[in-house]
């Protein structure tokens, strides 16, 4: 590993956690794609400072840019006041012309400057390390370094300071405003946040990369855990980890630095997506599956507790009468075997008082509709799950 | 260029004929399909899918090795779809709102896409160039053929829309409803779905992926403010954007460094603003104009109202009073006095004023109905 390859790694490590924050209370708060509105809309902004200083790098750029995407979110929420349409379209409405007027700019203008669509949208993290800071003419490290590292340092402070009002006004604004914190200022606090850090953020690694940045590891912290201090930990640590896995895919395939980063955070996501031991589609369906099964075996129960003749309580009447497949039957037999609920002699089922104890208290249950105490009753009676 | 030569131009140069008539087509289709989106609270979803579609394109270039249109088309709509059902799929089964798995699908679609996309222009195939025509479109690159194809897909969609419209239109707004009336709520869900999906890989060519989900959402939203009636705001839109289309590329074409694509949305929002501000039942200046009349109305029965509590104290209710009596009640003003005299409720005789007998009845009717309700 060279010193190029190290500070690549270290500005997509630092561009990740700056992103993560704030990510991880967009996603909180419902306002993920604002994320996204801002990056395009941001563009305006970058030209108007580019044509005033001519200089790609100068800091009123990333003032300008932070403020027309803190001029987003104002222009958004006055559309959405107007009560003329919803909130999602407003936003599909702001910032794809914003971003247009940023287009045409650049396009009208695009003889006598040096200034790319692609270049803004996609960005280009290997060129970060040669564009190097000077101080007094001695080399300090690259430029997006000092710039995202510092962005990183504010939202730091600001996350540690205001911890408590952005957690409280995140989950309830109610009483965020009634304990006397507006939740105004918290939210346009998160919003220029959110502008700045996405400006600072993008010029090394492009528009969409910092939306991928910022909603994708927090998305996929959200799957693993509810409690706030650990999504942040968990989101901050899948950032890292996708841009130094990414920056090392990329070499290895030689392409986009950003596209890898943000395949990776891809892969993660789909990843915990399946597999989450909770929240992951492969446990909700074995969970739907297990409770559909305990609900036959319910009704199965109650059939049985219901009906006394023998006719009714015949193995095969299962498959005739409540009309279950043979596999079904045999799956919710099993289950009730195996919990010591009924007993079959001769093909007739009967219920042991196990089955007949559970079977009064899911009545009562039923009868009364307590809570969800029928979980509990499960985790009480039941040795096997469905 | 003045107009009548833009029009003469129109009908013979052969590059702006294909792509005005694309335009127009586009926009029309995708003001048709967009209304759906926005009334189905989706407007983003043709955000992400544009941004969806393009590993699509970038994959089946590895695969076909050809820069054929039509197979890259059908690679963004595989992709496209992939990713709304993916997003179906987030939100049903885990607790991720909307929004997130819309940004999420939107960013990681088009981050992969990128990395194809670099990926293949360092492969020795001197194909590729051109393939990045899809992030920011490129109008001047249809052709007639591609015309053709918008001009079909329009077609079919709008013969499945006629012949489904009343499942679409129930599944609108009342989607359980639907499914107690025995629809097949998911086959219709998917089919409007598709459309979307369809209507958007189409426009990728011509406005590109970013403001290819600004021409879904402007037209419809357009519409939305002129009407209640389903049909006629898909009409609406419809025309909407093949105005936005064809004013777009007219606009475009008469200077020069103008993209096409940039236009065609801008236009289209000049069009929402528009209606935004005149629609005369929603828009925001006849809302406006509305408050301040009911204000007013509002003011002037007030005001009334105080001189009926003022004439009910005497015998004779013409008593004449000071006019300095109403400067504690501070909802009067020299017009609204006017207004009054003029409407007859009002006598003003220099500094001193009485209500007329009418003015009594009608601040008696008024006091009562206040009190009734």
């Amino acid at each position: 590993m060279n010193s190029a390859q190290i500070e690549i790694q270290l500005i997509a490590s630092l561009v990740a956690i700056a992103c993560a924050i704030p990510g991880t209370f967009l996603v909180l708060r419902k306002m993920a794609m604002i994320s996204d509105a801002i990056s395009h809309s941001i563009l305006p902004g970058i030209v108007i400072g580019f044509f005033i200083t001519q200089d790609l790098n100068s800091p009123l750029l990333i003032l300008l840019a932070a403020l027309t995407g803190i001029v987003t979110v104002i222009l958004v929420e006055y559309i959405q006041k107007t009560g003329l349409v919803k909130e999602d379209t407003a936003i599909g409405l702001v910032f794809p012309a914003l971003f247009s007027i940023g287009v045409i700019m650049i396009a009208k203008n695009a003889n006598d400057v040096h200034l790319d669509v692609d270049a803004v949208l996609l960005g280009e993290l290997a060129f970060a390390p040669f564009d190097r800071l000077l101080i007094s003419g001695v080399d300090v490290g690259p430029k997006s370094l000092w710039i995202i590292g510092s962005i990183l340092i504010v939202t730091v402070a600001l996350l540690i300071t205001f911890f408590k009002e952005l957690k409280v006004s995140t989950f309830d604004a109610g009483l965020a405003a009634s304990l006397g914190f507006s939740p105004a200022i918290i939210h346009y606090g998160l919003m220029s946040v959110s502008s700045i850090t996405t400006v600072g953020a993008f010029d090394a690694v492009g528009a969409i990369l910092v939306v991928a940045l910022m909603i994708a590891p927090a998305a996929t912290a959200y799957l693993l855990t509810t409690d706030l201090k650990k999504m942040l930990a968990l989101a901050i640590t899948f950032g890292v980890f996708g841009a130094i896995s990414g920056y090392w895919f990329a070499h290895w395939l030689d392409a986009s630095i950003a596209g890898s980063i943000t395949s990776m955070l891809g892969l993660l996501f789909l990843i915990v997506y399946l597999f989450a031991p909770r929240k992951g589609i492969v446990a909700v369906l074995y969970r739907e599956k297990q409770q559909r099964t305990e609900v036959s075996l319910l009704t199965f129960l109650l059939h049985l507790k219901n009906h006394s003749e023998e006719e009714e309580r015949h193995v095969n009447h299962l498959n005739e009468h409540i009309n279950w497949q043979k596999v079904r039957s045999k799956t919710v037999l099993e289950l009730a075997l195996k919990n010591n609920m009924i007993l079959i002699k001769n093909n007739i089922v009967s219920l042991t008082e196990k089955g007949d104890d559970f079977t009064s208290q899911a009545i009562d249950y039923i009868i009364t509709n307590e809570d969800a105490e029928i979980e509990h009753m499960k985790d009480d009676f039941f040795l096997f799950r469905g | 260029m003045d107009i009548t030569e833009y029009i003469k131009l129109v009908f013979s140069d052969y590059t702006l004929r294909t792509i005005t008539l694309g335009t127009a087509i586009l926009g029309a289709v995708t003001g048709m399909l967009g209304s759906f989106a926005v009334l189905r609270k989706q407007s983003l979803l043709g955000d992400a899918i544009s941004h969806a579609a393009l590993p699509g394109i970038a994959l089946a270039f590895l695969i076909t090795g050809a820069k054929d249109s039509n197979t890259l088309l059908l690679g963004a709509l595989v992709s496209g779809l992939i990713g709304t059902f993916w997003i179906r799929g987030i939100i049903t089964k885990t607790h991720l709102k909307s929004d997130t798995a819309l940004g999420l699908i939107l960013s990681l679609f088009f981050g992969f896409g990128m990395l194809l996309l670099t990926f293949i222009q360092k492969q020795p195939n001197a194909n590729q160039a051109g393939l990045d025509k899809y992030l920011f479109g490129q109008a001047a690159t249809l052709v007639v053929s591609d015309v053709w194809l918008m001009a079909i897909v329009t077609g079919i969609c709008l013969m499945v829309l006629l012949l489904f419209w009343k499942e679409f239109k129930i599944l609108l707004f009342d989607a359980d409803y639907t499914k107690t009336l025995g629809f097949n709520t998911k086959f219709i869900d998917v089919l409007i779905t598709t459309f979307i999906v369809l209507a958007i890989v189409l426009g990728l060519q011509t406005v590109g992926v970013v403001l290819m989900s600004a021409l879904l959402l402007a037209p419809a939203a357009a519409a939305r403010q002129w009407t209640n009636s389903l049909s006629t705001m898909i009409l609406l839109a419809a025309v909407f954007g093949a105005f936005s289309g064809v004013f777009g590329t007219a606009i475009s074409a008469s200077q020069n460094n103008l993209s096409t694509g940039p236009i065609i949305v801008l236009v289209a929002a000049v069009f929402v603003v528009f209606s935004f501000v005149f629609s005369p039942s929603r828009g925001l200046l006849f809302k406006q104009i509305r408050f301040i009349k009911n204000r007013r109305d509002l003011e002037l029965n007030k005001t009334l109202a105080f001189m009926y509590h003022i004439a009910e104290t005497h015998e004779n209710i013409s008593h004449p009073h000071a006019i300095k009596i109403l400067n504690n009640f501070q909802g009067y003003t020299r017009g609204s006095l006017q207004k009054l005299v003029k409407k007859n409720y009002v006598k003003l005789d220099g500094n001193m004023w009485s209500l007329t007998e009418e003015g009594f009845k009608t601040a008696c009717n008024l006091y009562n109905q206040q009190t009734d309700e």
